[in-house]
């Protein structure tokens, strides 16, 4: 049997990161992990009001890469496992992950970079407003587009169009809203964008990278979209709109207004349900998706390639933009 | 919002019904154990570690969930903590969890783990160790 004390006394590397505008006060006895998690941390300076903890304690008698990953939940606790030596605990009551990894894990930057951060994010995040919405989001002149839509529907290939033609590229799959003020303001992370296979049609230069299995199982394109695409990439905007995503077999492209209660449909299909244990929490997530529901939505049902799609949406923006500021 | 619109796939097991419920109180000690096992629930209701573990913890609830559909994978124990909570897992199909803050001892256990392998070592190893 190992035991495996997550004590603060040990974990004598500490520092403060930001992820997704979440504060997050690190620990553990690892330089290189707290090094390689600084590289990751975004400064935004929208931070949300509360802030989580992650205590990391890297076991470096264990050499065992990152296994497939079993997820269980009870009450307020979750736990993630990949592997025997990678055990991955969350604490939501108390915005805590404690988590023991292998000497393998921890020097395994994009195991950081796509599976933990994003999957802390969206277990702990309901303790602290942030709320993962399932879709992408770009930036024009300070203006945020939310794009969302079912997986498959384009929005990746889109988010990556739409950032070759002056949008500001901020996520391609998943968003962190929390709320500021009156307003909300949406995050994306380090993670990179995934483009499905068919991808490298539209974009050529996807030829030059390697197909991986991304954790759902599909196979995909992982790729940094500013080094991949030379495309200007934000980590935090205000969104103005909302857009739902929706493919056609014929050509075209039109937009139709959407009701609020669409789009609160929408995002709570994103979110996991809580236990009545995460009560105060799921309250507080309700409050930051009620704002969401109040952006001006629409359906944006297209065919053709991203490009004209990219372009439609670019001239939409514009106009909403004009009837805004003039 | 209707329960058609909230619905989701329990990916996590949260939400598996735990029909058989042991509620006593001793004084002002609350011992509630709940499982959708009903040998577990038992043996836990009857454990003299769990007892005692009510009457130091000033009460304890208890919720164990037979994990028909998780993976038996392994045999060796790891226990992560951080003094407020530890965490027992066995492989990647067994985990228990005790705070002891909240006094909640929770647990999913694997279709592999014999109740008594559960009380008399696992249970023992979290509480104890």
């Amino acid at each position: 049997m190992s035991f495996l004390p997550i004590d603060q006394t040990d974990l004598h590397h500490s520092m403060e990161l930001c992820f997704a505008g979440a504060a997050c006060d690190l620990q553990t006895n690892s330089s290189e992990l707290a090094g390689a998690l600084e590289g990751l941390s975004i400064s935004t300076g929208d931070a949300v009001s509360s802030g989580f903890s992650m205590r990391i304690f890297v076991d470096e008698s264990s050499d065992e890469a990152a296994g497939e990953p079993h997820f269980r939940g009870l009450h307020h606790v979750v736990t993630a496992s990949f592997g025997k030596s990678n055990v991955f605990v969350f604490d939501i009551l108390r915005r805590t992950l404690i988590a023991s990894v292998s000497a393998a894990v921890a020097q395994d930057d994009g195991f950081w970079n796509e599976k933990v951060i994003p999957i802390t994010l969206g277990v702990l995040g309901s303790a602290m407003g942030l709320v993962p919405v399932h879709c992408a989001c770009l930036e024009l002149e300070g203006d945020g587009l939310l794009i969302a839509g079912v997986s498959g529907a384009g929005k990746s290939t889109l988010s990556v169009s739409l950032s070759k033609v002056g949008f500001n590229y901020v996520s391609d799959d998943w968003t962190y809203i929390s709320r500021l003020g009156d307003g909300i303001v949406a995050h994306g992370t380090s993670a990179p964008a995934k483009l499905l296979p068919d991808a490298v049609e539209h974009f050529r230069s996807l030829q030059r990278h390697c197909l991986r299995r991304s954790m759902n199982g599909e196979l995909a394109y992982e790729v940094d979209v500013a080094e991949a695409f030379g495309v200007r990439v934000e980590r935090t905007c205000k969104p103005r709109w909302l857009i739902f995503l929706e493919r056609t077999q014929g050509a075209g492209a039109a937009f139709t207004p959407m009701l609020p209660a669409e789009a609160r449909s929408y995002v709570n299909s994103s979110v996991e349900r809580l236990p009545p244990q995460l009560y105060e929490a799921g309250a507080m997530r309700e409050r930051t998706i009620e704002r969401v529901a109040l952006l001006p939505s629409w359906r944006f049902r297209y065919g053709g390639t991203p490009q004209f799609a990219a372009k439609e949406l670019l001239e939409f923006v514009v106009h909403r933009r004009q009837e805004i500021y003039v | 919002m209707t329960d058609e619109l909230w619905w989701h796939p329990d990916l996590l097991r949260r939400f598996v019904p735990t029909p058989y419920v042991f509620s006593e109180f001793d004084g002002s000690n609350r011992f509630m154990v709940k499982s959708n096992d009903l040998e577990i629930a038992l043996g836990v209701r009857h454990s003299d570690i769990i007892h005692r573990e009510n009457n130091r913890a000033g009460g304890l609830v208890c919720k164990f969930i037979r994990d028909m559909t998780g993976p038996m994978d392994d045999s060796e124990m790891t226990i992560v903590s951080n003094g407020v909570l530890r965490v027992l897992s066995m492989g990647r199909g067994t985990i228990l969890i005790y705070d002891s803050e909240r006094s909640e001892l929770l647990g999913f256990v694997a279709r592999k783990v014999p109740v008594h392998e559960l009380l008399s070592s696992l249970i023992p190893a979290l509480l104890e160790g």
